[in-house]
This record gives C-alpha cells, sequence and structure tokens, in this order.
C-alpha cells in the first residue's frame, strides 16, 4: 500500500484540521465529504450493522406481545418495545444505518470516482527519478543500447502483456508508463453506486408494491381489485412422490378480465402466476372451514335403532329416497360449531375441525320438514320429534382450500438489474488489479540505465512476481 | 444410495490421510534452515525439502487429489441416485450433501493453490478443514445423509445454482480462515524466535497473508452472487426477495464482515496479524451460518 503516487485513491488522510475559529463552509463541507466518504465510517457501518442485524435471528420478530412476556417477562419486553426488537430491520434506527450507509457509498463515489476517471483517460507520465526509486516494487538495470531502441522494446513488451502504454522523450531521457487493469477500480465504484440504487428499488417497491395472502376455494372466482382482474381457481390437488412425501401443491387458475378468460396456468410452489405485474404464488392450503364436498349419513330407525342405509351427500344438492320417502340435503357446514346468540346465527369458531356440523334439510313424506344441525361428535343432540328417522354424520370429505400469496413489486426490476450491476462489480475489483508502471530511460557512460518502479492496489506477491519477470526481461534488451 | 455412502465414507479416510501425510510432512527431517533468499520468497521448496520431506510431500499431493477423485465420483454417484429417487439431481440438497461438496470445494481449491505456488505446507491447515467438514458431515444421523426426495419449496431450477455458488464462497472462507491460522502459527513462532524446522518448510508471512486476501477476494463475489440468486429464487417461490428470514440474515451478516475486511485492507494497519485473526473469525462466522443457523434458529431455510 506504501507509495502510493496518488493519495486520493486511497484511505482516509490525516489532514490537518482547520483551527476551529476559521471553519469556513468550504473547509467544513470538505470535512463533511471527508467523513461520509472515510473506509473507517464504512468499516464501523458494516460491522453495526452486522451485529444489530444478529438481534432478529435471535430474538423471533413480528410474535404477539403474550409469546414475548411469556419467554423474556414484562420487562424484558417493555425494553424489547423501545429498541424495536420485535421489529428490528423495519426500525427508524436499522433504516438510518442502512441510508448511512448509502450516503457512505455515494460520498466515496463522489470524491474518488474522479481521479479514477481521469485515471482512465488520462494520467501522468512525467515523474521524478526520486518518484520511481521511492516506489515499493523497483530496480535499476543498465543494458547496452540507445533509449529509443530500449524504449521500442520495453513498450512492445507492456504492450504484449496487455498494458497502455504513454511514452515521453525528452530532456535526454524517455519516460514510459504503463497501465492496466483499471476496471478495477471502476468495478468497485459500479458497485458502490448499485448498493445504493437497491435501496431505492427497495422503497419504491414498498411504497408502491404490496403483499396479500388470499384464501380461495376451488370452483370460486376472486376479484382482484389492485389489477381491477378476477382470478378463478379452477382446481387445487397435491402430488405425491412414491414414498407418500408430498412432490408438489398444484392451483390452476384462470384470469378472468371483462367477463372473458385471459389466461389459464397451473402453479406450484416454485412457479408462479403473473398477470399484469401481480404475482399469485401457491402459498399454502388446507381443509375448509364452511364447506364440504361430501357427507357420509346413516340413517337409523328410531324404533329399532338400526341403520338402515348409509348414503353419500353432496353438497347442497338434494338427494330424494323413494323407499323411505326422504329428501336430504347438506346446505350449511361449520368446521368449530359455534352460536352467535345475539344475532341467532351459526359459525366457525376457529378454522380448526374441532366440532364439525352439518345442517341437514329433511323432508320427510312431505309432512315433516326439518333443519337440524348434525354434530359428528354428539350423534344425539338433535332429534327430530315427528320423523322415524335419526339421522347420523359419520365422516365427511372437507374441501381443500388453496392459500395464495398475492403480490407486487413495480421496483424488483431495478433490484435485479442492480444486483447484476453489484454482481459484476464486485468480480471486477476482486479480479482486476490496477497496475501502474513507470519507467525512466537515462543514458550511461555505456549503454543505457533502466529505472523501473510500479505500484498496484492490490495482490502484491502476483504484482511482485510479475515485476522480476518484468527486470529479467529487460537484462535481455539490446541493441 | 448405499454406493454414495461407501464413496462419501472412502472419502473420508482419504482426507484423514492426506492429512496426516501433511502434517508428517511439515515434522520431516530438512536438510537445512536456511530460509528463502530475500526478494525469491516464493520458489525452490522442493530444494528446502530434502528427501524425505519431498517424497512425504509428494504422497500428500497424491493421496489429496485420488481423495478428491473419490470426492468427486461420490457427488457424481449421489446425483444419480437423486435423478432416480427426487426430482432433482443436485449433490448438495440436504445437510450432509452440501458438508460434502463445500469438502469438495475446499480441496480443489487447495490444490490448484498447490499447483500454481506449490507450497505444500498449506495442505496441513486446508485439508485439515476441508476433512473437518467430511468429517462433520459422516457424524449426521443417517436419515440426515440419504437422498429424501425435495420438499416442494427446494424442488427448483434454482438450487443447482443458488446452493452451489453459496457453498463454493463458504469454501473459499474457510481457505481463508485455514490460511488465518497458519499465519498466526508461523508469526508466534518468528517472535518466539523459534528455530524448529517445522517452520522451514512455511510460507514467509506476506505470502500466507496475502493468499488469505485473495481466498476472502474469490468467496466475496460468490457469496454476493450467492444471496442474490437466493433472493431471485426467493421472488419465485415466497413471493418477495429479501424476507429477513434468518439464513438470509446470516448470509448478509456474514458478507458484511467480510465487506468490513475487504475494506479494512484499504487501510494501513490491517495486513498480518490483525487480518489474519479477522479472518479466523469470518469463517467461525460462516460455520455458525452454515451449520448453526440450520439447527439453532428456525426460518424459512429450516428444512436441511
Amino acid at each position: 500500500m506504501s507509495s502510493q503516487p496518488e493519495t486520493e485513491t486511497l484511505a482516509p488522510q490525516d489532514t490537518p484540521r482547520a483551527p476551529a475559529p476559521g471553519l469556513g463552509w468550504e473547509e467544513f463541507s470538505r470535512e463533511l465529504v471527508e467523513f461520509f466518504a472515510s473506509i473507517k465510517l464504512a468499516m464501523f457501518l458494516f460491522l453495526f450493522i452486522a451485529i444489530t442485524a444478529t438481534i432478529g435471528t435471535v430474538i423471533q420478530q413480528g410474535e404477539r406481545p403474550e409469546t414475548y412476556i411469556q419467554e423474556y417477562g414484562e420487562e424484558t419486553y417493555r425494553w424489547f418495545l423501545r429498541l424495536g426488537f420485535t421489529d428490528v430491520y423495519h426500525t427508524w434506527w436499522f433504516t438510518s444505518l442502512l441510508g448511512l450507509l448509502c450516503v457512505n457509498s455515494l460520498t466515496c463515489f463522489y470524491k474518488r470516482f474522479p481521479a479514477v476517471w481521469r485515471s482512465m483517460k488520462q494520467d501522468k507520465v512525467s515523474v521524478s527519478l526520486a518518484f520511481i526509486k521511492g516506489m515499493k516494487q523497483q530496480a535499476e538495470v543498465a543494458v547496452q543500447g540507445t533509449k529509443e531502441s530500449i524504449a521500442q522494446q520495453l513498450a512492445q513488451y507492456y504492450i504484449e502483456k496487455g498494458y497502455r502504454v504513454l511514452a515521453k522523450n525528452e530532456g535526454g531521457e524517455v519516460t514510459l508508463y504503463a497501465t492496466k487493469g483499471v476496471l478495477g477500480r471502476v468495478g468497485a465504484h459500479m458497485a458502490h453506486l448499485s448498493a445504493t440504487v437497491i435501496v431505492l428499488g427497495g422503497l419504491l417497491g414498498s411504497y408502491y408494491g404490496f403483499q396479500e395472502f388470499g384464501v380461495c376455494l376451488e370452483g370460486q372466482t376472486y376479484h382482484i381489485p389492485r389489477g381491477n382482474f378476477d382470478l378463478k381457481v379452477e382446481k387445487f390437488w397435491i402430488d405425491y412422490h412414491e414414498n407418500g412425501s408430498v412432490k408438489s401443491y398444484n392451483s390452476t387458475l384462470t384470469v378472468v378480465e371483462g367477463g372473458t378468460p385471459q389466461m389459464t396456468k397451473t402453479i406450484t410452489v416454485n412457479d408462479p402466476l403473473v398477470y399484469k405485474g401481480i404475482w399469485f404464488y401457491q402459498s399454502s392450503y388446507g381443509d375448509a372451514w364452511d364447506q364440504i364436498e361430501i357427507a357420509r349419513v346413516n340413517i337409523k330407525d328410531k324404533e329399532t335403532d338400526k341403520v338402515i342405509k348409509t348414503i353419500d351427500l353432496e353438497w347442497q344438492k338434494e338427494q330424494s329416497l323413494d323407499d323411505l320417502k326422504l329428501k336430504l340435503a347438506v346446505t350449511d357446514f361449520v368446521a368449530d360449531f359455534a352460536f352467535n346468540s345475539t344475532e341467532k346465527k351459526v359459525y366457525s369458531k376457529t378454522i380448526e375441525h374441532a366440532n364439525p356440523a352439518i345442517k341437514l334439510t329433511v323432508n320427510e313424506r312431505s309432512a315433516v320438514q326439518a333443519t337440524p344441525w348434525i354434530f359428528y361428535q354428539f350423534p344425539d343432540l338433535f332429534d327430530i320429534k315427528d320423523s322415524k328417522y335419526q339421522f347420523e354424520l359419520i365422516g365427511y370429505k372437507p374441501k381443500k382450500y388453496t392459500g395464495l400469496q398475492i403480490a407486487k413489486n413495480p421496483g424488483i426490476n431495478i433490484v435485479w438489474l442492480v444486483c447484476t450491476m453489484i454482481v459484476v462489480g464486485i468480480t471486477l475489483s476482486s479480479f482486476i488489479y490496477h497496475r501502474r508502471l513507470w519507467t525512466k530511460i537515462i543514458p550511461a557512460a555505456a549503454g543505457v540505465t533502466v529505472y523501473v518502479g510500479g505500484t498496484t492496489h492490490k495482490s502484491q506477491i502476483d504484482f511482485q512476481k510479475e515485476f522480476r519477470r518484468l527486470t529479467e526481461k529487460i537484462r535481455t534488451f539490446s541493441t | 444410495m448405499a454406493r454414495s455412502l461407501f464413496l462419501f465414507d472412502m472419502t473420508f479416510w482419504l482426507y484423514l490421510a492426506s492429512l496426516t501425510l501433511y502434517i508428517a510432512y511439515l515434522f520431516a527431517r530438512r536438510p537445512s534452515m536456511a530460509l528463502a533468499p530475500a526478494g525469491h520468497p516464493l520458489e525452490n521448496f522442493d530444494e528446502r525439502d530434502g528427501a524425505w520431506a519431498t517424497q512425504l510431500g509428494q504422497v500428500a499431493t497424491l493421496v489429496t487429489v485420488f481423495g478428491w477423485m473419490v470426492n468427486t465420483a461420490a457427488l457424481f454417484t449421489r446425483a444419480f441416485e437423486r435423478l432416480q429417487h427426487s426430482g432433482t439431481f443436485a449433490p448438495w440438497s440436504n445437510q450432509f450433501e452440501a458438508m460434502a461438496y463445500v469438502s469438495w470445494a475446499i480441496i480443489l481449491g487447495y490444490v490448484l493453490l498447490e499447483l500454481r505456488y506449490k507450497i505444500k505446507a498449506i495442505g496441513a491447515f486446508v485439508v485439515g478443514i476441508g476433512f473437518i467438514a467430511m468429517g462433520a458431515a459422516s457424524l449426521l444421523p443417517y436419515r440426515y445423509q440419504t437422498a429424501e426426495p425435495l420438499v416442494p419449496a427446494l424442488n427448483s431450477y434454482w438450487i443447482y445454482i443458488h446452493v452451489s455458488i453459496t457453498l463454493t464462497s463458504y469454501a473459499a472462507f474457510a481457505m481463508a480462515g485455514g490460511l488465518g491460522v497458519m499465519y498466526l502459527f508461523k508469526e508466534r513462532a518468528e517472535q518466539r524466535g523459534s528455530r524448529s524446522r517445522f517452520y522451514a518448510a512455511f510460507p514467509d508471512l506476506e505470502t500466507i497473508d496475502e493468499l488469505g486476501y485473495k481466498a476472502i477476494m474469490i468467496g466475496f463475489p460468490l457469496l454476493a452472487f450467492g444471496i442474490i440468486l437466493g433472493a431471485m429464487w426467493a421472488n419465485y417461490a415466497w413471493g418477495g426477495y429479501w424476507s429477513w428470514d434468518p439464513k438470509e440474515t446470516w448470509s448478509l451478516i456474514v458478507w458484511l464482515i467480510y465487506g468490513a475486511y475487504i475494506h479494512a485492507r484499504m487501510t494501513r494497519g490491517w495486513e498480518g496479524r490483525r487480518a489474519a485473526i479477522y479472518a479466523v473469525f469470518g469463517f467461525l462466522m460462516v460455520v455458525f451460518c452454515f451449520w448453526g443457523v440450520n439447527f439453532l434458529l428456525s426460518g424459512l431455510h429450516a428444512y436441511a
């Protein structure tokens, strides 16, 4: 790192601080840029963000208060709330840290990129002999020949090695400047800039995007207000491997817009449907709590207490049993029976199938009509007075619902573009090293003396090797 | 299944053998304590080694290369087995396979390093980590070692690229960690003025330091790429590219830790000892990200 000729491409300089009274705007702004562009700030932010990010992996995020109080106690929970530890990644201070990192990389770009840009366009060729001798990698080789012919051969060699060469012949000496790999530096700045834009893309997504979760039943059509179109869930099913483990969850969806179907796709966990920028993901599934497909019902004779018949009733379809002079239909279902006495309504307490019951509409000899709730777990609860029969629910096939994640993220393409730039930038800066070599060829008593010195900002040992080969090569030069 | 497990087992024993040989190589008698002349620290390690050490070194390299080939064969066999049993052929689809792949990548990295720089002393440290990775894999219960079909969330072409690239970056960080340990060993010996011949085969401190840095410079972009591919996958499978899931967060933490390292290298005073300690610390964080998160923290990645 030592003897870097351009200090501005390097670590923070220890510029002497101006005395406080004379601190004008210019000095102040320079100090400010210095501070925000400093590598020390970057290191601090990297590590501080790393440390604080661990909090959210140790403490469960976004749980209900009871969960925290149970685990950590009330006092600790209060501190969690104060510090935002229950949702660390969205607290003002964590967001500010990320923001500061953006400011840091932008300021670094502002301060250091112009020098890199200049170095791409042109570089200073003329340097003093003392400058070359002061470099970490430097050598002095005496060879036979004129300065022009040696310079010619050396330039040829540099070009073969992929260097860009600038030369000057003045004052009785030839100065050569050779450089390559400035892209490595450009890459670093590219990464800095993209890291900032990624945050903007994230913000765009969180302001103009949304993420929702929908529970959808087969055969139903749902309106998607954000996209102003309808989505029909045709079918949901699960495929299994031979050993019984789940292979895939599948939902066939049809997009309907203005009454006409636009597209149909079977989505699986890793294959969402995209329509008008809205993504539909297969996210979960379960048994519906207010509908079933088929109920299996035993019909018993009250007198003999014997099962006369077992029938399968389809959901909301009347079935006639002429021999018993019965008409039956399953008209309602709840998975976890509950009764709201003020509204006089039956509803499902939870989505668990804890206390399932069907509402059976019975029409017996067109004389007895009743709509009892038949419980799976309590078969004797209801009795139809005038009926000859007793009905028992002995099983049912629940209707499956499919859980769809619905998301829109308008910032996503920016994020991907910038992600690509970050990877390209980091890769360039990791594998391409900026190398610079200065050579002075000065006529000596016999032949010429070649003074050569060079620097790189990374990978010193490779450069050392290359430099050794270079000096060995120079020794072979002659007229 | 038995076929690949047998090959993985063989890999384990071969890596143990090669580690033993590399350690023996360090202890082998050397003709002189003459250190490399200044300015030419990298060349002619063979000349310094003498007959015993040279032969041990050669055998060590052969055994390592053979072990790596068996490791490769094991991964290929596992890929074929997976093709029959589950919807993918990626031989890094559970914790066991991932460990075996990481040790494969570490050993490959080491062999390339030895080919290029001809420093065999590094083998005792880096092959050591590869061996530990393989050993830890074989200590996993049998049910973790078999090629069960993938859960639907994992069954995607993203598993080929996201997982392999992330694991390769772990391997690079593992190499840097091994080199860091080596640096600290050598530095302590130099400080004590140790004349032990053990250290004669070690390259000079600057070289170890630089190689460690290079390993991190390979791991860092790979991890960035791996994380981004993970984000893309998440966008396809979970409906959002970043959800602060523990594994995601920890890989970001690891990336930030190495980001700090890379920036630190630009400032004076962050080479040598400090960098070596930091590389070891970083590697421990990688180990936590790879193992700790899977077994200690819950989250979307908790299916390994």
